[in-house]
């Protein structure tokens, strides 16, 4: 009796694990046919391309584009490839990342574990900061990146980076932190313990998961963000996305789709690595932020 | 020496008053605990002592300094936490000597401590484990090595038994007890359970919505309740609070309570105070346990009174038997001795120990000697 119902059980949900199965597989097919198309015409010479055929394999295997892109390509004026804009993009990227994240995680500790009064109403404020558009502050931004002197420069980026980033941070941060047991730091007052050591010591330790978020969380957006990049860069402070776009879309000579698809990928790299070291823990800790938040 | 006084101590959050007042002292190396239903200020209470919390006036001194201001590191006190509150990221080792790395002790001093404390506890097997691998009762001894490691002058305990069950609970109670007889050394206790604050204590306070309501030893805080409140909530289960009638009949005094067949009529003591109400009602108190067969009597009162009351309920409970008895409307329980004979839906005589019964007016709820 009650194996012949567990035979129909296992069958039926054999029948639905396939079509679970199937539906996944076009769906991946789906979604990765751009990246194919991009890899795939990257590896190719210009001519097999003009001549038309983006999904086939590559009949002549070259990575000529991969080196056009990164180290000699017209890009502005200059041959320089995408290689000095990728250093640019790191140099903005890791102290924007680095600072967003650690002021993230003091706003948190404060506004959760040493809360004043109008504490929530600082929360809110910095919430606010999450749905500014980005368009709005671009003026005001200008000004404010000229009178401190550091206009278009890579440490201007890094600043307005960072301050737009701490909205966000701060978010990650005080949810963690608000279920973040009190006593703990009770407990480490009477250890003796001072404001910083508590942060370090005891807060800081237990706080893996949401440093990964956001870490990722601010990579990304850093990394991929076009319009400050594009507002207040000067030449030798513009970052990845801005350069490929000038590759892309410069207006003189033969469009080299292949040096674009190879470009376009190195543009994409990092995020990418970012996401595949350390993908599992991000849907984790937005979920215990989640939970527990 | 470490006594602790605390003098006319309030608190305030903005119009909310949680302590209103309180004073109480207790001698070096006395046992104090703090006890009352949940939101009565207990924690707090324990809370502005380990200067946690900013009081709001009055004065707390441990040994002959005031410590109100202080940074809790600076009172010399250490503190056991309801939830142990062990730092999840450190092995046990760690968690015990992370107040003297801190204070900045050297290794070596930090490393005997460690080791003295590990033996007392019986916890030496675990230095090398973080919390997380420590089973509740395993927790709670490294959160007391941690207390213990500082050798204060107070130590502040706040519910630490709560998350443990029910028999670990037991345990832990009689080694906290047998703790503080090593070591001498004052205590606070914040508990809402009064069997614990009567086993642990060599004083009591009970609390109410932010006022002392009594103070004092054990005995007299379960013998001897000031109100009804004290004595509804000390005791398991609560002692009987029944309305009565205040009678005078050839010069001595009665009480008449409502029995199941027409009015049981018990002496009561002769003061100004009871004569007072002679004709008016009074609420007459009695513990389950001086209510109880005839033969499980106490035979060193002189004051049993022996009359039929009508049994509802019967409910065997291995070391006693329980009976609910209607009583002044009301059902009144009974603690008789296991093997009485005794059944549901009959009328019995039992046994009034007059020698421990109280009195409070039904009004001010204020005890009538």
């Amino acid at each position: 009796m009650s194996a012949a119902s567990q035979d129909i059980a296992l069958k039926g949900s054999r029948v639905g694990r396939v079509v679970i199965y199937l539906v996944l597989v076009i769906f991946m097919i789906y979604y990765l046919l751009p990246l194919y198309v991009m890899v795939t015409n990257s590896l190719k010479p210009l001519d097999e391309i003009r001549g038309g055929d983006m999904l086939s394999l590559p009949s002549a295997w070259t990575i000529e584009p991969w080196r056009a892109a990164w180290s000699y390509a017209q890009i502005g004026v200059s041959p320089t490839g995408l290689k000095p804009f990728f250093i640019n993009s790191i140099l903005m990227v890791v102290p924007a990342v680095l600072l967003s994240t650690i002021l993230g995680a003091l706003n948190g500790y404060v506004l959760t574990k040493w809360s004043f009064r109008g504490s929530g109403m600082v929360f809110a404020l910095l919430l606010l900061a999450c749905f500014i558009p980005f368009q709005i502050v671009l003026i005001p931004m200008a000004r404010i990146l000229g009178i401190l002197g550091i206009a278009g420069t890579t440490w201007g980026l890094v600043l307005v980076h960072t301050v737009y980033g701490l909205g966000f941070t701060t978010l990650f941060f005080r949810n963690y932190y608000a279920a973040f047991p009190t006593e703990l730091v009770r407990a480490a007052q009477i250890d003796g313990a001072g404001f910083f050591q508590i942060f370090w010591r005891i807060l800081v330790p237990s706080s893996a998961p949401i440093a990964v978020v956001t870490i990722i969380w601010q990579f990304t957006n850093v990394w991929n963000d076009f319009l400050f990049g594009v507002s207040f860069a000067d030449f030798d402070s513009i970052p990845m996305t801005v350069a490929l776009n000038n590759l892309v879309s410069s207006s003189t000579g033969v469009k080299e789709y292949n040096v674009h698809f190879a470009g376009a990928i190195l543009a994409a790299l990092p995020t990418l690595v970012v996401y595949i070291v350390s993908g599992r823990y991000f849907v984790r800790g937005l979920m215990a932020g989640a939970v527990k938040g | 020496m470490a006594q602790l006084k605390i003098e006319s101590l309030r608190k305030s959050y903005g119009p909310v008053e949680v302590l209103k007042g309180i004073d109480l002292e207790i001698e070096d190396g006395g046992f104090l605990v703090l006890v009352g239903p949940s939101g009565c200020g207990k924690s707090t209470l324990l809370n502005c002592i380990a200067g946690l919390e900013d009081t709001t006036s009055g004065d707390i001194r441990i040994g002959d300094r005031s410590v109100a201001g202080l940074h809790p590191s600076k009172r010399d006190i250490a503190m056991v936490f309801q939830s142990y509150a062990l730092y999840p990221n450190m092995t046990v080792e760690k968690n015990i000597s992370f107040g003297m790395e801190i204070r900045g002790m050297p290794k070596q001093e930090r490393e005997a401590a460690i080791n003295d404390v590990a033996d007392m506890l019986q916890i030496r097997e675990l230095l090398k484990r973080k919390p997380s691998q420590l089973s509740g009762g395993q927790r709670q001894r490294v959160a007391m090595g941690r207390a213990l490691v500082r050798d204060p002058q107070v130590f502040l305990f706040d519910e630490p038994l709560s998350n443990l069950d029910a028999k670990l609970r037991v345990d832990m109670r009689t080694e906290i007890k047998r703790l503080h007889h090593r070591m001498q050394t004052t205590i606070v206790y914040v508990t809402h359970d009064q069997i614990e604050a009567l086993t642990l204590a060599t004083k009591i306070a009970v609390l109410k919505d932010g006022e002392l309501q009594q103070f004092g030893t054990p005995d007299q805080i379960y013998n001897d309740p000031v109100n009804m409140f004290v004595a509804d909530f000390m005791g398991s289960p609560s002692m009987n609070l029944l309305e009565a009638t205040v009678s005078e009949t050839d010069g001595a005094l009665q009480v008449s309570i409502d029995g199941h067949d027409g009015p049981i009529t018990l002496p009561a003591p002769d003061t100004r105070d009871m004569r007072a109400r002679i004709g008016g009602k009074v609420m007459f108190g009695l513990r389950p346990e001086a209510f109880t067969d005839p033969q499980g009597a106490d035979r060193t009162s002189g004051n049993v009174q022996m009359r039929r009351c009508f049994v509802e309920v019967v409910e065997p409970a291995g070391s006693d038997t329980f009976a609910v008895v209607k009583l002044g409307g009301k059902s009144a329980v009974a603690r008789l001795r296991a093997d009485a004979r005794i059944a549901a839906g009959e009328a019995t005589e039992l046994a009034f120990n007059m020698g421990k019964a109280v009195f409070f007016d039904p009004d001010t709820q204020e005890r009538v000697r």
